[in-house]
């Protein structure tokens, strides 16, 4: 998959799982105070993600430090990276 | 001039009665909520202990049991004041797991789940209820889930043990109380836990919780509170991949018509 490929998976996924506007998600987006996400959402959040790209993630440290829909995409780029 | 005109005085006058009640309604709601949980405290331990050794029942189980005791003590002495209506209970069997979802007006849902015929219940909450020290011993004993500080797994793997020996899990899908009598976006999380488990979803429609004590508020108004079990949902046609998408939206979908039918029927 090409990088624009795994971010419209991502907000695609992401839009469906929480009923978000496509228009108000923006790379700079704040998860909890532009997209209102709470600390409940993060968990659902994990286990969407494990399934659109098929790995694991949920014991990860770098997920709690994840603020923005870009920290989202970098995250599981950085991933993918690692995987392959 | 008068400071306040004739309409106004007239409306004041009226309305003293209904302000008296709420005031003489919240006097005996707190005195007693009060009471009664100082005197659940020092029970607590002759009742578990007997319950241990008479009825051989499981810790979480006995304390659930005890919990579901302390609700409907609660709704006997706030009868004078709140008419409490039970619809299609009949819905549900006893010891058959369920994962139950119900929507969230009130601090005072949590009470009305006594109206259940059912008592063998883990709640599965945010994680303030926890810091509330008087209660967060039974809720650790009823093995209720913290799902705002746990992880997946440790959600998944409590409910799955609570299902095995015929208990149910409640989830408050909306993740916190409506603070407008609309339903919320609903968090999936109740919803994957009943496919991972392959039990069913009953969708449980409380109203007039909002109007005994809205969010936010500390006065309580009498009311009448109605409880209404809407059919069960068989999960195991919800195993594609975001599965549990379709299954929220159906339960959101059939939740808010029954709301609005109910509401319909008081107007």
């Amino acid at each position: 998959m090409t990088e624009a490929e795994v971010i419209e998976l991502i907000d695609s996924s992401l839009a469906e799982e929480f009923e978000l506007d496509r228009a108000d998600m923006a790379p700079e987006a704040n998860l909890y105070e532009d997209l209102g996400l709470d600390s409940l959402d993060t968990v659902d959040m994990v286990i969407v993600l494990e399934g659109a790209f098929n790995f694991k993630i949920r014991e990860e440290e770098a997920i709690r430090a994840i603020r923005t829909l870009d920290d989202i995409h970098r995250f599981v780029l950085d991933k993918i990276e690692q995987n392959s | 001039m008068k400071a306040v005109s004739d309409t106004e005085e007239k409306e004041r006058s009226e309305s003293s009665p209904a302000t008296a009640l709420v005031w003489v309604m919240n006097l005996w709601a707190y005195s007693l909520l009060f009471v009664w949980t100082l005197l659940s405290l020092l029970l607590f331990p002759v009742a578990f202990v007997l319950g241990k050794l008479i009825l051989r029942w499981s810790t979480e189980r006995l304390v659930r049991w005890f919990i579901w005791v302390y609700g409907r003590v609660w709704l006997f002495y706030m009868s004078p004041f709140v008419r409490f209506e039970r619809q299609d209970m009949d819905l549900l069997e006893r010891d058959k797991p369920y994962l139950l979802v119900v929507n969230h007006f009130s601090f005072f849902d949590t009470f009305c789940m006594a109206l259940l015929p059912l008592y063998n219940i883990a709640f599965a909450v945010r994680s303030w209820p926890f810091k509330m020290v008087w209660y967060r011993s039974f809720m650790r004993m009823a093995r209720y889930l913290d799902v705002e500080s746990g992880s997946w797994g440790e959600t998944l793997a409590s409910s799955k043990e609570t299902f095995a020996h015929g208990g149910s899990v409640l989830f408050f899908p909306e993740g916190h109380r409506s603070r407008d009598g609309h339903l919320q976006r609903f968090h999936s999380g109740g919803f994957q836990v009943a496919i991972a488990a392959g039990v069913p979803v009953v969708p449980l429609c409380i109203d007039g919780t909002n109007r005994l004590l809205p969010a936010g508020r500390m006065l309580m108004h009498p009311c009448r509170i109605r409880l209404k079990a809407l059919p069960a949902i068989d999960t195991s046609n919800f195993s594609e991949t975001d599965g549990h998408i379709r299954l929220r939206k159906q339960v959101k979908e059939q939740m808010v018509k029954t709301l609005t039918a109910m509401r319909a029927g008081e107007s």
